[in-house]
């Protein structure tokens, strides 16, 4: 869609000028600065700036024990907290050699769907807002997140800071009409993407504004570090959940979605088919739903680990997730890194917007999906 | 390449590994493997490390492309350890490098030249533990102010600020404040 700039016959002594876009900007989904470098319309470079939502999560969670460290979690990815949650303690299970129950198992591959689902529609909501289709798309999106939020508050009690998982299992059991309120949410949640996809996919304006903008190809991508919806976009069929199956993954049928054109469009279509797919997933997950243990009979009360190290990855709704869990031996963690899918992602953003319009930067960000408290840690 | 004498039992525990082929294409390089909780990992003097990464991404049995994480670890009097998780998007196989520094001398050689997604991880691992990559693109740090140059975050020897610190002394716990 990039053309180059018209040829002028008498050249003029023109300047680059430089465009703040943050971190205040409503389009930065929290507090992202990036500086444009443009030549009239044309951005020709970009410079990100992070770091307004550093708070130290690493270093906190190696001064805090293992059971502690779950509640953190939650507030670096707090649009995907049980998948932010599943990686950590799945990092203490490994070293501490946790079994966990089957029917914990269950029940966490189903949260873990839901939040992708409630994250997805999140994202659509969103991203409506940054193309331009403003307020309807956020309203559609905004009310199906809501109606799975609701369901995590039955279940954990919190609305978004759920700490519903344990090194071992859940804290406690879900309710038990659990079954019948996912069944309904799965309802709602169908329809609602189909309104969506109707709303935003099959819309003339919408295609020509994300169509061929801010492509990045499969070779760039996994040269970033990109993962998630973002990379498989560019058509590299990695999931981890398939390619290094973790809880019941590896029993379960479901598609990998990719795209072809590695561009903003796919970037958002494939994230609309994914959330298709967890519904996919969450009802087999309810068909093999048996009652049954939700901790392992024996759960010491203080958790020790024994010394060595882990690299625990999962797929969250924004691409890996990973945990690396370093373990002197006792109750805390020596060393613990979170490796931030967003961080990764945003480091291809400079490809994929230079050479771009200025109007097109801020669709581009929003395709990446990023949350910022993730990125910062 | 290790001599089978000093690695004679590690190398027996390894059968189920992917240490054979990593063996052989780090031939001509010092490497050591080491059984990890899910991963083979493998140490790399620092002198070698370049040639060896590179070695790990274009041999085409391992072709490791995807470089997931990196990150430092401290051991406080021992030294930092510099940690490369790598992945192949072909293969879908996993292997944890390391790299050892002693603390009189934190410098490295940037992985950028191999994998471009070094760039943002190899600015936080400076800016955190102090270890400087030696011809980095763009060195700035990545999220702490850039006036923040003199101390390390992430290294044992930093403490978290006492509360009071951070808020100004003199606040009341709310129990007081509503006495």
């Amino acid at each position: 869609m990039t053309q180059p700039p018209p040829v002028l016959e008498n050249e003029f002594e023109t300047e680059d000028i430089f465009v703040n876009m943050g971190p205040q900007h409503p389009s930065t989904h929290g507090v992202f600065r990036m500086v444009l470098t443009i030549d009239g319309e044309l951005i020709t470079d970009v410079t990100p700036y992070l770091g307004y939502m550093h708070r130290g999560a690493e270093k906190l969670c190696e001064t805090m024990d293992y059971r502690q460290g779950i509640g953190y979690m939650d507030r670096t990815e707090y649009l995907a907290n049980f998948n932010a949650e599943l990686s950590y303690v799945m990092a203490v299970e490994q070293l501490a050699e946790l079994e966990v129950p089957e029917r914990a198992t269950w029940i966490r591959m189903i949260l873990c769907e839901l939040n992708r689902l409630s994250s997805h529609f999140m994202f659509l909501g969103a991203f409506g807002t940054d193309v331009g289709v403003f307020g309807t798309a956020f309203v559609y999106g905004f009310k199906n997140r809501e109606i799975i939020q609701d369901l995590f508050e039955e279940v954990t009690g919190d609305r978004l800071m759920f700490a519903y998982f344990r090194a071992g299992g859940l804290a406690w059991e879900v309710p038990d009409n659990f079954e019948t309120r996912v069944r309904e949410v799965l309802r709602d949640s169908r329809e609602g993407l189909q309104e969506l996809d109707g709303l935003m996919t099959q819309n003339e304006i919408f295609r020509a504004r994300t169509e061929g903008v801010g492509v990045i190809t499969a070779e760039d991508a996994i040269d970033w570090g990109t993962s998630g919806p973002t990379l498989r976009a560019s058509g590299v069929p990695m999931d981890i959940r398939r390619d290094e199956p973790y809880l019941f993954y590896d029993q379960v049928d479901f598609d990998v979605i990719t795209g072809d054109h590695g561009d903003v469009f796919d970037r958002f279509y494939g994230r609309i088919r994914e959330a298709s797919e967890s519904i996919k997933i969450i009802e087999q997950c309810l068909e093999r739903l048996e009652p049954g243990p939700i901790v392992p009979d024996r759960l010491p009360r203080m958790l020790r680990t024994p010394a060595g190290e882990v690299y625990t990855r999962t797929e969250a709704p924004r691409g890996e997730y990973g945990i690396y869990l370093v373990s002197k031996g006792g109750n805390r963690p020596h060393r613990l890194k979170i490796r931030s899918a967003c961080l990764s992602n945003l480091q291809a953003l400079r490809d994929m917007t230079i050479g771009g319009y200025v109007a097109d930067a801020v669709v581009i960000l929003g395709s990446l999906d990023i949350v910022l408290c993730e990125v910062d840690r | 390449m290790t001599t089978d004498e000093s690695n004679g039992s590690a190398a027996e525990s390894l059968d189920d590994t992917i240490w054979d082929v990593v063996d052989a294409a780090l031939a001509g390089i010092t490497a050591d493997p080491e059984r990890g909780a899910q991963d083979l990992i493998v140490f790399i003097p620092r002198g070698e490390l370049m040639r060896g990464l590179s070695a790990l991404k274009s041999s085409e049995s391992l072709s490791f492309d995807y470089l997931r994480n990196l990150t430092a670890i401290d051991w406080e009097e021992e030294g930092i350890d510099v940690v490369y998780h790598l992945y192949s998007s072909t293969h879908r196989h996993n292997l944890t490098v390391k790299c050892h520094l002693d603390n009189d001398d934190l410098t490295l050689d940037t992985a950028t030249t191999v994998w471009r997604a070094a760039g943002w991880l190899e600015r936080e691992t400076a800016e955190m533990f102090g270890v400087r990559f030696e011809g980095h693109p763009d060195p700035r740090p990545l999220l702490l102010p850039e006036d923040m140059d003199d101390t390390f975050p992430l290294r044992k020897d930093h403490p978290l600020a006492e509360i009071e610190v951070l808020q100004g002394e003199g606040i009341a716990y709310a129990e007081e404040a509503f006495e």
